[in-house]
């Protein structure tokens, strides 16, 4: 045991193995479907709709089917028919109504797991189909109101300098007319699936202290809401666990909510526990993705290369029902200038509803598809005026001191240059960028770059509201354990705790422990989402666990003895010994949400990836040869753990890039299985040179640690798209870059 | 899914041979299904999407025929290359004339080590792959460009039928119910050289958008001999016929690629389907046989 300050060894900064790593890979971890079977319990399953939209006239239950065993619930046997979360027009069960296929219908559970699926195939929908609106242009349009009265979900504004008036579209065509150099272009991004490891999943059932579920989830507060709602339950009467959970990329967020409600409904009806596990083709099918968005932009620079004003529209698909899109539209709409200054800007984000599954929360959350259109159109605008896209990019980049176009003022843990600059010398981009411009053989090289930077923790005042919790409690021999609601889903949450905790109470690792996430015993620390869980949560359990080993310290101090004897004495004598804090976001960020103007993000990580790829100009299949990033992190808790973040986000988004692509037919997903749904494996993955840059944030943990979950997911595409752009020579502005779409573009296709 | 449903299935596996065509043969007779497993890389993917069984219904037996060792030897005898049904694609990556030591038919190793991944290189088998017809099958397409000779055995008998005669249609071909593929021959060329290419949506985990085997044995400046099999751009794996005759009709350096480009063309009849389209398919074939005719020397 710890005797005191001058013994312990610290931990943060070190890659320490993961906490979780061992049971995961001997098989020991067990995942939602891995728990054992309850006394009775039955399997549920869920009838969908064929159809994208129509109106539900009747459901049929073969009369020649058995169902005596068989538990049915409808929109009829729902206590309160919707899914609470930020508006509250997604149904748990359509009723009537039907706006995306797949779309929820009937809910059966049977004892017999084969029975149940015979059980949906002896159900018939009676359905009057209605037109569809399948993208955001003939949303837009409105000739078919599928949400609302205009198909809007939701729409922001932001405006700087000149554009920052009532006019913003006449005042900044005026700037952009003054303009000497101006360029327009619109840029495509695609729907993209999470596709983690283990598909959604859940238990639940009732019984004399009210619901409980377990599953395969990242927020169990939201789930916790969502059966507030639906059920009216008192809230200490409603229990959500999380399980093991392999994966979540943010299809995790708010989806499992629905497939918890499922499950505790089919529970209620029976009175039996209920198991829920999605095959990977109802999980692709069914859950949420990543919004496509669709981006015009118009900037006007001078001819040295000063970018001055930007013009942008924003239009991401938001799927059928409102889920998280605002937040995701918002996000997207704050990284849409990219990491530039400008003087003057005006910026315009629309969701719209269309008849496909709704659109949810993924890792990047909005930011990947705007950061792909500003950092194609930069690269454009570097090929207009004969510049090199990274010298462009290095003139223009937002520094200390620079203002953003919220009117956020930079002023602290800024590290744009010194990202671009080390990932530019590490890749040796100039030498290569020359040798490639070069005439190429059948196999073409190529390399680019993207700049960007990602926002960590909630947007604006987002922190406030929530008022995250976290506690550390003392427990007997001078152990911790670290109570919150952030889950680790395999990103290494519990390590990096860890790591903090024993670091700001100078205990051993050994001696912190990581409390089940379950809504009954952790308070809740907000959402595992937006890059916040190290950065705010972990800076609130730093704070608790330095209270609690000072506390320790304090009695050690006054009655002698070891850490543990000490721990010991205060635990007899006060029964319980815990610090529960609440996160207080730093006193300086001013958020205006109306006129979306202020400090939009407590701090930004930065980062510069550069791709370097080989296309075969005949077949078109695109090799990611080398891959070099710089990425500040503030500072890295765990250098190899925060090393596989970057690389592993940074590989999804070559993924986004060039193999993953959902194909759609009226509404339909045609390739819901990994077979065709392409992601890359392991052989697929480039090698990765990743340098970590920290430039801590004062208000980050274990020495200034800022968000990095999803950063690594905003460059990959764009630094790819430059790549292949320079090898072939054909502007790359559309996701993805399969072989059969750069076919499609280039002169062979043409010709076909 | 009905992968819930394998468990109800009845698995045997049989000590030899015979007993496997006996089984068949009584089981044909009487009117019962039966499935052969050979690996399972394809049987058990197509129980996952296939719906529900419905009770009552009749469920294939099924014979797996994995672990007999007589169906997985391997040997070369002079120039004829004997490769059992049930030979897996690792043990073709590990073998001492076909992926290792002299390599005689190293064409094999190097579409084995693009197949699937190791997982599936480790289960998957020639004779399994051949017997489930998918025209995508980079193994069909290997043994099409050594024109192997397919071996089928049932209590009625043996019999031998060219690989380029076996499949009579998608997933159609002229094995009886009745009869198990035991081996394929390949008459290998003293020298010759051999082309293969694979062009699939990913490194590894990939099933085919075009692949093509090749093996030419070129003297005096002409192709003389030339077997060719295409993946995934017919009903069945296309042996290019056309293309064939067209390579062999002239001296190399009077060869002209869009000749040859008319005779893939004519050869091949790709569709459009989630993994790639009509257009892609046909592009590529047409870049994939031009590479190999150019690497024996044709000016295309």
């Amino acid at each position: 045991m710890s005797q005191g300050p001058s013994q312990h060894l610290p931990t943060v900064g070190k890659s320490v193995p993961r906490a979780d790593g061992t049971p995961k890979v001997i098989g020991t971890a067990r995942y939602v479907d891995d728990l054992p079977a309850m006394p009775g319990e039955l399997h549920g399953a869920t009838v969908r709709s064929p159809v994208p939209r129509g109106i539900l006239k009747s459901i049929r239950f073969d009369p020649n089917f058995d169902w005596s065993d068989i538990t049915i619930v409808t929109a009829e046997d729902v206590p309160l028919n919707t899914v609470a979360l930020i508006a509250e027009d997604q149904p748990v069960l359509a009723a009537r109504h039907i706006n995306h296929a797949y779309e929820p219908i009937v809910l059966l559970a049977c004892a017999d797991k084969r029975r149940v699926l015979l059980a949906k195939n002896a159900v018939s929908l009676d359905i009057e189909a209605l037109p569809t609106v399948l993208d955001v242009h003939e949303s837009l349009k409105n000739t078919h109101t599928v949400w609302g009265t205009d198909n809007i979900q939701k729409r922001y504004l932001i405006t700087k300098g000149r554009a920052d008036t009532e006019d913003s579209v006449s005042a900044i065509d005026a700037v952009l007319a003054e303009c000497e150099v101006r360029v327009s272009g619109s840029y495509s991004s695609h729907h993209q699936e999470q596709l983690y490891i283990e598909p959604q999943g859940v238990v639940a059932w009732w019984d004399e202290s009210g619901v409980h579920a377990t599953g395969s989830l990242q927020c169990p507060f939201y789930v916790h809401k969502a059966f507030l709602k639906t059920f009216g339950e008192q809230p200490s009467r409603i229990h959500i666990t999380q399980a093991v959970t392999g994966g979540g990329f943010g299809g995790k967020e708010e989806y499992p909510s629905i497939i918890a409600l499922h499950a505790a409904l089919l529970s209620k009806k029976s009175g039996k526990p209920v198991r829920m596990i999605y095959d990977r083709k109802e999980d692709i099918e069914a859950t949420t993705k990543r919004h496509p968005a669709f981006c015009e932009i118009e900037t006007g620079c001078d001819k040295d290369g000063k970018l001055r004003a930007i013009k942008m529209r924003v239009l991401m698909d938001g799927g059928a029902y409102l889920t998280l899109t605002p937040v995701v539209l918002s996000r997207g709409a704050l990284h849409a200038s990219g990491a530039y200054e400008w003087e003057h800007a005006r910026i315009e984000a629309l969701a719209l509803a269309t008849n496909t599954p709704p659109n949810g929360a993924f890792r990047g959350f909005g930011a990947p598809q705007t950061i792909w259109a500003i950092e194609r159109h930069i690269d454009k605008v570097a090929a207009v005026l004969g510049m090199d896209p990274l010298e462009l990019k290095r003139k223009n980049i937002l520094k200390l001191g620079s203002v953003t176009a919220t009117g956020q003022v930079l002023h602290t843990s800024v590290a744009g240059v010194e990202c671009l600059e080390k990932a530019r010398a590490v890749s040796e981009y100039d030498r290569r960028r020359k040798a490639y411009s070069e005439k190429q053989g059948r196999i073409a090289r190529g390399i680019g770059a993207a700049v960007f930077m990602h926002g960590a923790g909630f947007t604006g005042s987002g922190e406030r509201y929530l008022k995250g919790k976290a506690a550390v409690d003392l427990l007997p021999g001078g152990r911790l354990r670290i109570r919150t609601a952030s889950t680790d889903i395999g990103q290494g949450t519990e390590t990096v705790f860890r790591q903090i905790v024993s670091d700001a109470a100078q205990v051993p690792l050994s001696d912190v422990d990581f409390a089940v996430p379950c809504t009954t015993h952790v308070p809740d620390s907000g959402p595992t989402v937006a890059s916040r869980t190290v950065m705010v949560v972990g800076s609130i359990v730093e704070a608790a666990a330095r209270e609690v080993g000072d506390r320790v310290r304090k009695e050690q101090q006054a009655s002698g003895g070891t850490f543990a004897e000490a721990a010991d004495r205060l635990l007899a004598r006060e029964g319980e010994v815990t610090s529960l804090l609440q996160y207080s976001p730093p006193s300086y960020i001013q958020w205006d949400d109306q006129h979306y103007r202020g400090d939009a993000y407590p701090c930004f990580a930065w980062a510069c990836f550069i791709a370097e790829v080989e296309v075969d100009r005949e077949t078109f299949e695109v090799t990611v040869t080398n891959f070099w990033s710089a990425t500040d992190v503030g500072r890295a808790i765990n250098p190899t753990q925060c090393r596989g973040q970057i690389e592993g986000g940074a590989l999804q988004a070559i993924g986004w890039a060039l193999f993953e692509e959902l194909v759609w037919d009226k509404g339909i997903i045609k390739n819901p299985r990994m077979t065709n749904y392409i992601v890359p494996t392991a052989l697929d993955a480039p090698p990765f040179h990743t340098v970590l840059v920290e430039e801590p944030f004062s208000f980050g943990p274990g020495g200034g640690a800022k968000g990095i979950g999803e950063l690594p997911m905003d460059g990959g595409a764009p630094a790819v798209a430059a790549a292949v752009e320079h090898a072939l020579g054909i502007p790359m502005d559309d996701l993805p870059l399969t072989p059969e779409r750069l076919f499609a573009r280039s002169a062979s296709g043409a010709q076909t | 899914m009905a992968i819930t449903d394998l468990e109800l299935h009845s698995f045997v596996r049989l000590p030899t041979i015979a007993d496997v065509l006996q089984t068949l043969a009584d089981r044909h007779a009487a009117s019962q299904k039966t499935v052969v497993l050979a690996g399972g890389t394809d049987w058990v993917v197509e129980q996952e999407m296939a719906p529900p069984h419905k009770p009552g219904a009749e469920l294939p037996m099924v014979v797996d025929i994995s672990r007999l060792s007589d169906l997985q030897t391997i040997h070369l005898n002079g120039n004829l290359l004997t490769i059992g049904a049930a030979a897996t694609y690792l043990q073709l990556r590990r073998h001492p004339h076909i992926g290792m030591g002299d390599k005689r038919a190293a064409l094999l190793a190097r579409m084995a080590q693009d197949l699937g991944a190791l997982q599936i290189q480790a289960r998957g088998t020639l004779g399994g792959n051949l017997a489930t017809g998918s025209p995508a099958a980079d193994g069909v397409a290997a043994l099409m460009a050594y024109d192997a000779s397919v071996v089928l055995q049932s209590v009625r008998g043996e019999r031998t039928v060219p690989i380029t005669e076996f499949q009579t249609g998608y997933k159609k071909s002229v094995r009886a119910p009745d009869e198990i593929i035991t081996q394929f021959q390949i008459s290998l060329p003293t020298h010759y050289n051999w082309y293969w290419r694979k062009v699939g949506t990913r490194r590894a985990q990939a099933i085919s958008k075009v692949a093509l085997a090749g093996v030419a044995v070129v003297e005096s400046g002409q192709i003389q001999r030339i077997g060719l099999g295409m993946a995934s751009v017919a009903p069945v794996t296309a042996a290019l016929r056309n293309t064939r005759s067209y390579l062999c009709s002239a001296p190399l350096h009077k060869l002209t690629g869009a000749e040859l480009d008319a005779a893939v063309n004519s050869d091949c009849s790709p569709i459009d389907d989630v993994r790639s389209t009509r257009q892609y398919r046909a592009h590529c074939a047409r870049v994939v046989v031009r590479e190999f005719a150019r690497s024996l020397g044709a000016p295309v």
